[in-house]
């Protein structure tokens, strides 16, 4: 009755279910796949923490908070997932220094950087509330966009974790674009925001990672990703200038 | 880390010909610890002749039961379960871990739902757990059980169903399909496939009343239910897997044999296989690790925090000795089998053979 190799079986759409039936390279793909999110949330975090002190207003200081407290609390529902094939997960949250930056006119283009696997977007510094805000907005998006991907992983472990984040990381970005349609609300807030979305734009599109990838094609094999980069990078894209576009920015 | 702890056996029961039902009990002191959640597995282990090999089974007992109880059926050539079977008796010790897997649905006592659940052979252990603690602790709820077993004689938990169809009356329906054994509806006999399916949904399964779907069952099975519980408006969110143990293999490996012992040179010849296609190149013993010498000779090899805790670049050496400087996230017997953390991997012997496929 079981005379299909797990990996017909991934071909054909098949979910994984636990540590015990993931085959050798699967494990390696999907464990850096997971390291890449947690560490994504936790720079993230690191680096939103200070907004909470900079938003203008008790509401806004509030919605930094609950975006810093949540993506904390993603990193750790993936970081579970990951501790069940065996590392230590304790250890792995302080192994770097979540909230180190480079110059903020650095240019990584899509490389990790350093010993984390963060997307690089996570390693250039923010300069005050407004261009945070415009941060959390454009790469809320692309994490929007990028869940909506990952939530048909073949790990179905992850793929829950990642159904039960992606909502709320959808409402990091309605809070983000409340908070930047205040800031476009005037005249010198809007050319902050200008300047702030040319600075982060091509980064957060850089995120996305390389056309024709050969990664993509080892993950897709394995039924870890489904849609191709320039794919999601267009949808994600096409949304940023819909919501930009009402408010002038774009 | 993984953890495992004493079990002790308490009664052994014969379900079929070959599956045993083994119901165990922690120590007081970690009762906390193997409190389950329905449709959850444990995984055992046991030492066969110096060799450690691990199983997870899924538990039967449902939350309110007030015991642990695992099936094991019985695998060709598979040493774990022939051992299970035939050499468990009630007063042994068995380890094992605290139970894991999310083969579950939170649940609610006023929700009124319906689940649907298909279980292929021994892919009826975690959902009689579901079943058992879905009827208890949603009273409103009600359950379909489609069951797929080979013949009437190895179908697992027969009479403890027909007793729980009893038990809560109306609210667990069972469908029997049997491979070999013809049935007074021809629907019910044969394998199930997009065909069945299609009947099933037609005649027997309203799916747009279901609310959950569980499927546990060999990988076939598991393809033909998912896409027909699409196609009949299912999303992906309603579909709850779990693939059991096929995947694992069923006789213990024997060590990487290492045929060097450790050698005086400065440098090593490193034979490294990913994704099927070999590469050599030379690297230092000393000061470079062999994920970084791969990384560097243009290998797209797995690693995500090089620091010895996340196992992302856990390959195996099938040949030559190595030495890891730090090791926070293999164990003991993943060693013994060869196992390294490449980025804490440095080369011991003149030549040393990795692979990240095994």
């Amino acid at each position: 009755m079981t005379d299909m190799t797990i990996e017909d079986y991934l071909a054909q759409g098949g979910k994984l279910t636990s540590p015990g039936n993931v085959p050798a390279r699967y494990r390696g793909e999907l464990l850096r796949l997971m390291a890449s999110f947690v560490d994504s949330e936790l720079a993230g975090a690191a680096g939103f923490a200070d907004t909470i002190n900079d938003a203008p207003g008790i509401r806004n200081r509030i919605a930094a908070a609950k975006i810093t407290q949540e993506k904390l609390d993603h990193a750790g529902r993936v970081l579970q997932v990951m501790g069940e094939f065996g590392g230590d997960m304790a250890a792995y949250d302080r192994r770097h220094d979540w909230a180190a930056r480079v110059d903020r006119d650095a240019d990584l283009g899509a490389a990790r950087h350093g010993d984390d696997m963060r997307l690089s977007v996570f390693h250039y510094p923010l300069q005050g509330y407004v261009d945070a805000v415009v941060l959390n907005v454009l790469m809320g998006l692309a994490t929007v966009v990028q869940l909506d991907e990952m939530k048909r992983v073949s790990y179905a472990p992850l793929a829950d974790a990642f159904r039960e984040i992606a909502p709320r990381e959808a409402r990091h970005v309605e809070l983000g674009l409340n908070g930047l349609r205040q800031i476009a609300g005037t005249d010198e807030g809007r050319a902050k925001a200008k300047a702030a979305i040319e600075y982060w734009m091509p980064r957060v599109n850089a995120t996305f990672g390389q056309s024709g990838s050969k990664r993509y094609d080892t993950q897709a094999r394995f039924g870890l990703r489904h849609t191709q980069n320039d794919k999601l990078r267009e949808t994600w894209s096409q949304r940023a200038t819909d919501l930009l576009l009402p408010m002038g920015l774009a | 880390m993984s953890r495992f702890l004493p079990l002790h056996i308490t009664d052994i029961r014969r379900d079929t010909r070959d599956a045993v039902v083994v119901t165990l009990r922690p120590r007081p002191e970690d009762a906390a610890a193997f409190d389950f959640t329905q449709g959850q597995y444990l995984t055992f282990r046991h030492d066969f002749d110096g060799e450690e090999l691990r199983r997870s089974y899924s538990i039967c007992a449902g939350r309110d039961e007030g015991f642990l109880r695992v099936g094991i059926k019985r695998v060709d050539g598979g040493t774990f379960s022939t051992w299970a079977n035939e050499e468990l008796s009630p007063g042994m010790m068995i380890e094992a871990m605290p139970p894991m897997g999310r083969f579950f649905t939170d649940l609610d006592p006023a929700a009124s739902r319906h689940y649907l659940g298909f279980a292929g052979g021994s892919g009826i252990t975690p959902v009689l757990s579901i079943i058992k603690t879905v009827l208890k602790r949603e009273p409103k709820s009600r359950f379909t059980l489609v069951h797929a077993n080979r013949g009437i004689n190895t179908i697992m938990f027969r009479e403890e169903l027909e007793d729980l169809k009893n038990l809560y009356l109306g609210r667990l329906a069972v469908i029997h399909v049997l491979e070999t054994e013809g049935q007074e509806i021809d629907l019910f006999t044969g394998r199930i496939d997009a065909e069945k399916m299609a009947a099933l949904f037609e005649n027997w399964i309203d799916a747009a009343s279901v609310d959950t779907a569980f499927i546990c069952g060999p990988e076939p099975m598991m393809l033909t239910i998912a896409d027909s519980l699409k196609k009949a408006g299912l999303d992906e969110a309603q579909i709850k897997f779990e693939l059991f143990a096929s995947g694992q293999p069923g006789r213990a490996k024997k060590k990487a044999v290492s045929k060097d012992a450790v050698q005086s040179g400065d440098m090593t010849e490193a034979v490294v296989t990913l994704d099927g296609a070999t590469r050599s190149f030379r690297m230092p013993k000393q000061g470079e690790s062999l994920l970084d010498a791969a990384l560097a000779a243009d290998m797209d090899v797995p690693y995500a925090c090089k620091g010895g805790v996340c196992s992302t670049c856990r390959a195996k050496v099938l040949e030559g000795e190595a030495e890891m400087a730090i090791n926070h996230a293999l164990e003991d017997y993943e060693v013994a089998q060869g196992y390294v953390l490449t980025c804490q991997c440095y080369p011991l012997t003149d030549r040393i053979v990795v692979s990240y496929d095994e």
